[in-house]
């Protein structure tokens, strides 16, 4: 049987016989439309529902002077962004130490994530309470207690300054100083890793045994094998990982909302922090809104960047890519 | 079934699901509120004795929803309150939420916002202003003057806390006042004499230098910063710190703002008080019992008198506190007023503001119901209630109840309510833009004072009409 | 491999293992230390009395042992016990979970497997979702679920998860594509339509990565407040999360010990979901349906 013949037997369904070669093209099309979007019909149908209203008032009450408790917004046109870039000196602290963060603790975040995921990719015994408890931090996420645990931690006689203590330098006040207070969320952020771990692990197994194998008996060493066969295969997963970790670097809030609020001299008020406190706080919810859209542009852009240059180094096994 | 109608049945099984379980409660507005029976009630009630709660009965079921934030003590003695007023109210069902004081005003702002304020709401001092300008609370001035609610036993003093533009638009659930509370141990030990309650500025920075040179310790814990510190230095001088329609900043001269920061300067210099950067790490945001005063570490701090049964209970019973009134300036009078730790308010959206108001009344005056919370908001308001309460209260609470009564013989009469605007100033002016540019030596104190003016008057020149 | 397999050489082999073994094992469980010292300071603080948490922060042993910071924390608030937030949480965390993760398997099939006309644009869309901040977004939804009268319920909680969630979306997306499109074409010269390719192609071989989306959508779930803060008024129905925070009033004085206690108890169902799940993700998957 030809293998327009196959394809004709194996869709009865389809508009009778399928003759000519444009109309096989096309009718192909069009069935995986019909696919396509039922599989996304759950997703596109709550979309509609429950998402994309909210973030179109979202969208219209950040060029009103909306204040949450009165009714009726005003419309105040471009006033809430002239006054975000021109006259409000806390924005671009928020934007300071928004990018600080997010230069430092995401790829941090994932380096480590990548080295403990594959020093626990191992069958060796007792590995799987060892993954227990690298991932047992970020399960604390951002909770009440939490933000007493890291206060103290870093507290003028908790952990860390023990530990400085033994090598001979002086305690520091950690969260009280604005060039140190910043990075004990970085640090948060970092012991909270098991997350994208958990998922390089995943991808980690994914990897057969047989290429590293097949590798070695060709003469590769550790660093060959890391390097040609780990990071090609392990790319999807990174990618993922790069695009998820900037996303939500770009959002933190809760660990700044419960351990620092902002302090000291805004140098951890990260830009969802103080939005959130413009909003409901200060009842400026209009200019909460106006900040939160300059959010989603700046975040999308650096996404797109991040999309495009997947290719250049994104490997999917599956030969019809992206 | 032919495989490819798969993936149509299954979207369209979902999306018929989702559209059912989208419409089921048809989208219905809000009921509109009855005028006719709100109109009647207060009529009826004014003909009726005080604190009489059986005419209530012979009305219909009746149902309202209470909010207030807390921690789990509070929530325990409310609920049992409620319960209580339950019982002797068969025709009204009470609902309540709660929740902790972090995410109470978001989560009130969003009820708000959708229309679904509870009918009593537990309100602050802080935010009574912004919630009144929009006309969502109740005016009471009818119910107090018809007697449900009976205001026989309360001083106006502490009614006035209340009062937004004139209007009573909250009851104050528990008077408080500000304190200086100071470790005797302490002070016995480094030999420095116990301040007078008429003691200045110049007395406390004397006596926190004494003591930490005597004992190495801190003399003064955190809280110097703290904006209601800005505020009473021009109370004592009888000024408010902003001026009488809340346009702009109420003092003309900085200079006492300016020497109380460089008295916190000098102070930090010498390591008689908490550095701003450990205040900010160590204390900032945590709770009372992490004050270093309970730990040993100062030996003197400043709260609301309502915070000394946690610190107290944090400490041991066997520590020995006392409580003074605010120093004050130089020449100056008492910068003590007594302030309503918290209220109840009622919603203007309540469909039964007189039910809701006999829950007030109850909550104020029914000394059963005082007895369940002892006084756990602050010093009730009733002089009776007070009067039954006192043989029943432990060491640290008779000692807020002794102290409030000392305090209001001297009082001046509360200030104004904060302007809208002020929240603004105080969380991104205040300390971000002053306190903390002028303790870490950016700005020097005229420089910070200067901005203080400068930025505050920009937010508060919104308020023009 | 030269030498031959003496004893001397299995000997020094085993030696040498036995070392790295060791050093391993040292290495992680050092690191692995730093890592839980925090929690164990929670779980040690949770066994000290109130006076003496504060004055004796630093300790891990506690001078006074005492259990009655469970007592406390689990008896709640005005009569409604911790078992009633654990209830909500699981009912919660379970239904949402396992809504959102068959769901965000389904949708990621049909982006990542399936052509169709303004699949980029939807894709976008979808992950814009992300990039919005929901401090914003919150109020407008509150509102569209008044007017639904669905508040105080469940609903709004786990009606949005029908559709998925991007994040998980996304993350299926990058295993299935890393199967090899082979087998689909196979599937489908047997017959098999789109539906078929993927109950019983895709959906056996992601099974790592929808018990890793399971065991994030768990926890995450577990912990997020704002959402029940916002829609669930009834404290009858409020979460482990929503409940730990109504613990603590700055104003007021706040039961640190329960809080820690409770806290520590919260995080044993995430733990155990963790550990309970992860003995499928040490399988692996062997993307052996090209074997030869």
């Amino acid at each position: 049987m030809t293998v327009r013949a196959k394809l004709a037997a194996a869709t009865p369904g389809l508009r009778g016989a399928i003759s000519r070669p444009g109309e096989r093209r096309r009718a192909a099309y069009r069935r995986h439309n019909l696919a396509g979007y039922t599989f996304i019909a759950p997703w596109l149908i709550c979309f509609f529902a429950f998402t994309l209203i909210p973030m179109v008032a979202s969208l219209y009450l950040a060029f009103t002077d909306y204040d949450i408790l009165s009714a009726t917004p005003h419309w105040v046109g471009l006033r809430n962004l002239q006054r975000m870039f021109f006259e409000d000196p806390r924005y671009w602290r928020s934007v300071r130490a928004t990018f600080y963060y997010v230069m430092i603790a995401v790829p941090m975040r994932l380096a480590f994530a990548l080295g403990v995921a594959m020093l626990l990719n191992t069958y060796r015994r007792g590995v799987s309470v060892y993954r227990a408890i690298y991932y047992a931090p970020s399960v604390v996420g951002g909770s009440v207690a939490v933000a007493v645990m890291w206060r103290q931690i870093f507290g003028t006689d908790g952990l860390i300054n023990a530990v400085t203590r033994l090598f001979g330098i002086a305690p520091v006040t950690w969260l009280g100083n604005p060039r140190t207070a910043i990075w004990t969320l970085i640090v948060l952020a970092v012991w909270q890793f098991g997350s994208p771990m958990l998922i390089f692990l995943t991808g980690l197994r994914q990897i057969p045994q047989e290429m590293y194998e097949a590798a070695a008996i060709d003469g590769a060493d550790a660093a060959d094998r890391f390097f040609r066969i780990t990071l090609p295969l392990l790319s999807p997963v990174i990618f993922f990982n790069l695009v998820m970790q900037t996303i939500s670097g770009f959002m933190v809030f809760t660990q700044a909302f419960v351990v620092t609020g902002g302090a000291p001299l805004d140098t951890t008020l990260f830009y969802s922090l103080y939005l959130y406190q413009r909003g409901f706080d200060n009842f400026q919810m209009g200019y909460a809104s106006a900040m939160a859209w300059v959010l989603l542009v700046v975040v999308a852009f650096f996404t797109a960047l991040v999309f495009k240059s997947s290719s250049y180094w994104v490997f999917y096994e599956a030969k019809e890519g992206a | 079934m032919n495989r490819n109608r798969w993936p149509i049945v299954l979207g369209v099984v979902l999306a018929l699901s989702l559209a059912l379980s989208a419409c089921a409660p048809a989208a219905t507005p809000t009921p509109q509120p009855k005028p006719a029976t709100a109109a009647a009630q207060p009529t009826s009630a004014q003909a009726q004795p005080t604190t009489a709660p059986t005419a209530a009965q012979a009305q219909q079921p009746v149902e309202l929803r209470i909010v207030w934030w807390g921690s789990q003590d509070r929530h325990d003695r409310t609920i049992k309150v409620i319960n209580l007023f339950m019982q002797q109210h068969p025709n009204i069902k009470i609902t309540y939420e709660f929740v902790a004081w972090a995410d109470y005003w978001t989560k009130l702002a969003t009820q708000a916002a959708g229309e679904g304020l509870p009918d009593i709401i537990q309100q602050d001092y802080a935010y009574i202003g912004e919630y009144t300008n929009r006309n969502l609370l109740l005016p009471l001035d009818d119910y107090v003057k018809s007697g449900v609610i009976n205001t026989a036993d309360v001083t106006p003093a502490e009614l006035d806390g209340g009062r937004v533009n004139g209007k009573l638009v909250a009851i104050n659930l528990g008077s408080n006042s500000q304190c200086w509370v100071l470790d005797v141990d302490a002070f016995q030990k480094a030999g420095v004499p116990l301040p007078a309650p008429d003691w200045t500025w110049a007395d406390m920075e004397k006596a926190a230098m004494q003591i930490h040179d005597k004992l190495g310790i801190w003399g003064m814990g955190p809280g110097l910063w703290d904006e209601q510190i800005w505020a009473s230095l021009y109370l004592s001088l009888g000024q408010w710190r902003y001026n009488a329609d809340g346009t702009a900043i109420g003092y003309t001269d900085d200079t006492p703002y300016v020497q109380h920061l460089e008295r916190m300067l000098r102070l930090e210099k010498a390591g008689a008080i908490v550095p701003r950067a450990e205040d900010v790490a160590n204390y900032y945001g945590k709770s009372v019992e992490a004050q270093p005063i309970v730990e040993g570490k100062a030996a003197m701090a400043y709260f609301w008198s309502n915070q000394i049964v946690a610190v107290w209970k944090a400490a041991g019973e066997n520590r020995n506190f006392k409580m003074v009134p605010l120093p004050r300036m130089e020449g100056g009078k008492s910068a003590n007023y007594i302030k309503p730790s918290q209220f109840w308010s009622i919603a203007a959206t309540s469909k039964h503001p007189k039910e809701a108001a006999m829950f007030i009344d109850f909550f104020t005056n029914s000394v059963e119901a005082n007895e369940i919370l002892m006084a756990e908001r602050g010093v009730p308001i009733s002089s009776k209630v007070r009067e039954a309460l006192k043989p029943k209260l432990g060491k640290s609470q008779a000692a807020m109840f002794d102290y409030v009564a000392e305090v209001s013989k001297t009082a001046q009469p509360i200030p104004p309510a904060d302007p809208p605007g002020h929240n603004d100033i105080v969380k991104n002016v205040l300390y971000p833009q002053v306190a903390d540019p002028v303790a870490f030596g950016q700005l020097t104190p005229a420089q910070g004072a200067a901005v203080l003016r400068k930025e505050a008057n920009a937010i508060l020149a919104k308020n023009k009409k | 491999m030269g030498e031959a397999p003496t004893l001397a050489w299995r000997q020094r082999k085993q030696q040498r293992a036995f070392v790295r073994s060791v050093l391993y094992h040292l290495i992680v469980s050092i690191l692995g230390l730093a890592m839980i010292y925090p929690l164990l300071w929670l779980f040690a603080s949770s066994f000290k009395g109130p006076s003496e948490i504060w004055t004796h922060i630093t300790s891990l042993i506690p001078e006074h042992f005492t259990l009655q910071n469970y007592i406390n924390g689990w008896a709640g608030f005005g009569g409604i016990r911790f078992s009633v937030f654990y209830k909500n949480s699981f009912i919660y965390a379970g239904l949402g979970t396992v809504i959102a993760v068959l769901s965000s398997a389904v949708v990621a099939y049909g982006f990542s497997r399936i052509r169709f006309a303004g699949r980029d644009l939807w894709f976008a869309c979808m992950l814009a979702t992300l990039m919005l901040p929901v401090q914003v977004t919150i109020i407008p939804q509150y509102i569209f679920f008044r007017r639904l009268n669905l508040l105080n319920t469940f609903y709004p909680l786990l009606l949005p998860r029908l559709g998925g969630q991007a994040f998980f979306i996304f993350m299926i997306m990058q295993f299935i594509r890393g199967i090899p499109k082979e087998l689909d074409e196979a599937a489908e010269i047997d017959g098999c339509g789109k539906a078929g390719i993927f109950f019983r192609i895709i959906l056996p071989l992601i099974q790592p990565a929808l018990i890793t989306a399971a065991i994030f959508s768990f926890y995450w779930t577990w912990e997020d407040f704002l959402a029940p803060l916002i829609y669930l008024n009834s404290p009858k129905l409020y979460t482990v999360s929503l409940a730990l925070r109504s613990f603590a009033d700055p104003s007021g004085s706040t039961d640190w010990g329960a809080i820690f206690a409770m806290s520590g108890l919260s995080l044993v169902p995430v733990f155990v979901v963790f550990v309970a799940f992860q003995k499928y993700l040490v399988e692996g998957i062997a993307t052996t349906g090209l074997k030869g």
